[in-house]
């Protein structure tokens, strides 16, 4: 009796805690279905009594929310590809070669995970407007490819893989470039995989750089036009909360995919590198 | 780094003939230069260069249009002046104190609740990560939302529970704390999953011996679990204060920094000075104050984690 009244409380206790974490959303969610009188009305309900997407049509008529998401797609998954490209192939040099300097050389990549990209971002945008990339979306992908956390990651994980493939393939004349495509690679799909899922979120939900680097309204990404919402409602009327909640919502609907397909290597990714992307 | 050398030495017995020329980087040099260079050139450009240059400007008067003029310490003698600097120092201050403390609280029972063995317990620690997955900028509109001084749930709820309503972020009174609220609603499972690795990293046998010492489970808990979690514990504390120095995003969509100076941070105060006062020059001394505080405390934790050790 004393047992089963125990493990009652534990999943009321598990419960409790999901609902502290999932309300806000939820609310957010019921109320981008409400038109928006009765949003502004009191007392609020928890089911909406007139049910309506127009919120939705409304976000996609109002601004250029699908431009948005077209730029955080392209900007988000060419950035992550990229970083995967790159970091991978110097985190094997860095974890498997030897070569002159290296230590040097990757402490100096390291010592960058201490300094985030606002202290920074002006000499940042200085180079930028030098290279004539500022107002185009190369800005801001070509910076989030230098990013540190997946060199860091990769790197400690070619590290340790055993030796015994790689002599192998060199005995049967495998270029340098084929042992690392064809044999390491396959091997490192976990820490790919974390690698993945950090990077997608942190170039997704990416916002200073973004919009310290774009100018034109259509060539905004998602985080930076849906502050632009809470930014009309400082400074005039237009600003509706439903439309606001709506653009919100479609706004982390990639983020849970990405997050239900990989969470388990999330999971382990902060626990080993403790670092955010 | 022993095996990757005797396995070059193999590769060179089986291919005699196409020797590796020696250079002067080792003998893998010239492979390791074509793997590292596509990263290198983009952090060099994009990362390592800005860093660097980002002292030279300090030093500099820049306004957007015209050319930089060195002004030596001007910036500096200014920053140590400028009481809105202050201002957003001490808010970073106040905010680190007042979400620390629930942060480690939280974090810690949440991981030591979802590490028990029950159904349910991955959907658990998965639904605790949303908040720290989602857009900043989403999380900072549901939350405006709920504290809407007129229509806001939450002031709705206090109203059912007959207390007054909260001016949550329209009140410079109130407006630092909210936006912690949200920050610490934000981290939690974050936090929690550094704790559960630290849970799992305590070593069985420790809790085995000391149910055959017959320990209590409160003793355990106090005398094995807490000090074991040390190292963690000081990693979530300096990952914290991190994240503080650097905080903005909820701040520029919750509050603007408003009312007045009430949530004005060091990195809101440094893109109002770059990007819409256009003082360049200034605006790189706030990011070099920025990087110093963060290099500081990183060597506070280093050396607070080494003299432990001792």
């Amino acid at each position: 009796m004393k047992k089963r009244l125990k493990s009652s409380l534990k999943y009321f206790v598990l419960v409790l805690v999901s609902a502290v974490f999932l309300f806000p959303i939820a609310w957010g969610l019921i109320c981008s279905f409400k038109p928006e009188a009765e949003i502004l009305s009191y007392p609020p309900h928890w089911i909406p009594k007139a049910f309506t997407a127009s919120n939705y049509s409304e976000v996609l008529k109002k601004y250029p929310y699908l431009a948005w998401g077209q730029n955080s797609l392209i900007t988000t998954v060419a950035g992550t590809l990229l970083i995967l490209i790159c970091s991978s192939l110097a985190a094997y040099a860095f974890g498997r070669f030897q070569f002159r300097g290296k230590k040097v050389l990757y402490g100096t990549v390291v010592a960058m995970l201490l300094i985030p990209i606002q202290a920074y971002v002006i000499p940042l945008y200085l180079m930028c407007a030098k290279l004539k990339l500022l107002n185009t979306l190369t800005a801001i992908i070509l910076p989030s490819v230098a990013n540190v956390t997946s060199i860091f990651i990769l790197t400690s994980f070619f590290h340790s893989l055993p030796n015994e493939l790689e002599e192998a393939a060199r005995i049967d004349g495998c270029s340098e470039f084929r042992i690392f495509a064809q044999i390491m690679l396959p091997l490192s799909k976990p820490a790919l995989s974390t690698v993945t899922f950090l990077t997608f979120i942190s170039n997704w939900n990416s916002f200073l750089w973004p919009m310290i680097a774009i100018r034109d309204d259509d060539l905004k990404t998602l985080p930076v036009g849906i502050a632009q919402f809470m930014g009309t409602a400082n400074s005039n009327a237009q600003f509706q909360y439903g439309t606001a909640l709506a653009g919100c919502m479609m706004a982390i609907v990639p983020t849970l995919i990405v997050f239900l397909a990989l969470q388990r290597y999330f999971v382990q990714g902060i626990a080993s590198s403790g670092i955010k992307g | 780094m022993l095996n990757t050398q005797s396995s070059a030495s193999a590769a060179g017995a089986c291919r005699p003939k196409k020797s590796r020329t020696k250079s002067p980087w080792g003998s893998q040099g010239k492979v390791a230069a074509l793997f590292l260079a596509p990263y290198l050139i983009i952090f060099t450009i994009f990362r390592f260069g800005p860093s660097v240059a980002g002292i030279f400007i300090s030093f500099t008067k820049w306004d957007l249009a015209g050319k930089p003029v060195f002004v030596s310490f001007d910036n500096f003698k200014r920053l140590l002046t400028d009481s809105n600097f202050h201002v957003s120092l001490l808010n970073t201050l106040i905010f680190f104190v007042l979400t620390l403390p629930p942060l480690i609280l939280f974090s810690l029972l949440l991981a030591i609740f979802l590490n028990q063995k029950m159904h349910g317990r991955n959907v658990g620690r998965a639904i605790a990560i949303i908040p720290y997955v989602l857009i900043p900028a989403v999380v900072g509109i549901i939350w405006n939302w709920m504290y809407d001084d007129n229509f806001g749930i939450l002031n709705y709820y206090l109203k059912q529970m007959g207390s007054p309503s909260v001016h949550w972020i329209t009140s410079s009174k109130t407006a630092l704390a909210s936006v912690a609220v949200v920050v610490v609603w934000t981290y939690i499972g974050y936090n929690m999953v550094l704790f559960l690795a630290g849970l799992q990293g305590i070593p069985n046998e420790l809790y085995e011996a000391s149910q055959i010492d017959g320990a209590s489970k409160t003793q355990t808990f106090f005398k094995i679990t807490l000090p074991m979690l040390k190292p963690i514990t000081s990693m979530v504390i300096t990952l914290t204060l991190v994240n503080t120095v650097q905080l903005f995003d909820q701040i520029y969509v919750m509050t603007n920094g408003g009312p007045g100076t009430s949530t004005l941070t060091m990195v809101q105060y440094l893109y109002t000075s770059a990007f819409q006062n256009y003082e360049l020059g200034y605006g790189s001394t706030i990011e070099i104050a920025i990087l110093i505080i963060l290099v500081l405390i990183i060597w506070i934790q280093n050396r607070l984690m080494k003299s432990e050790e001792m």
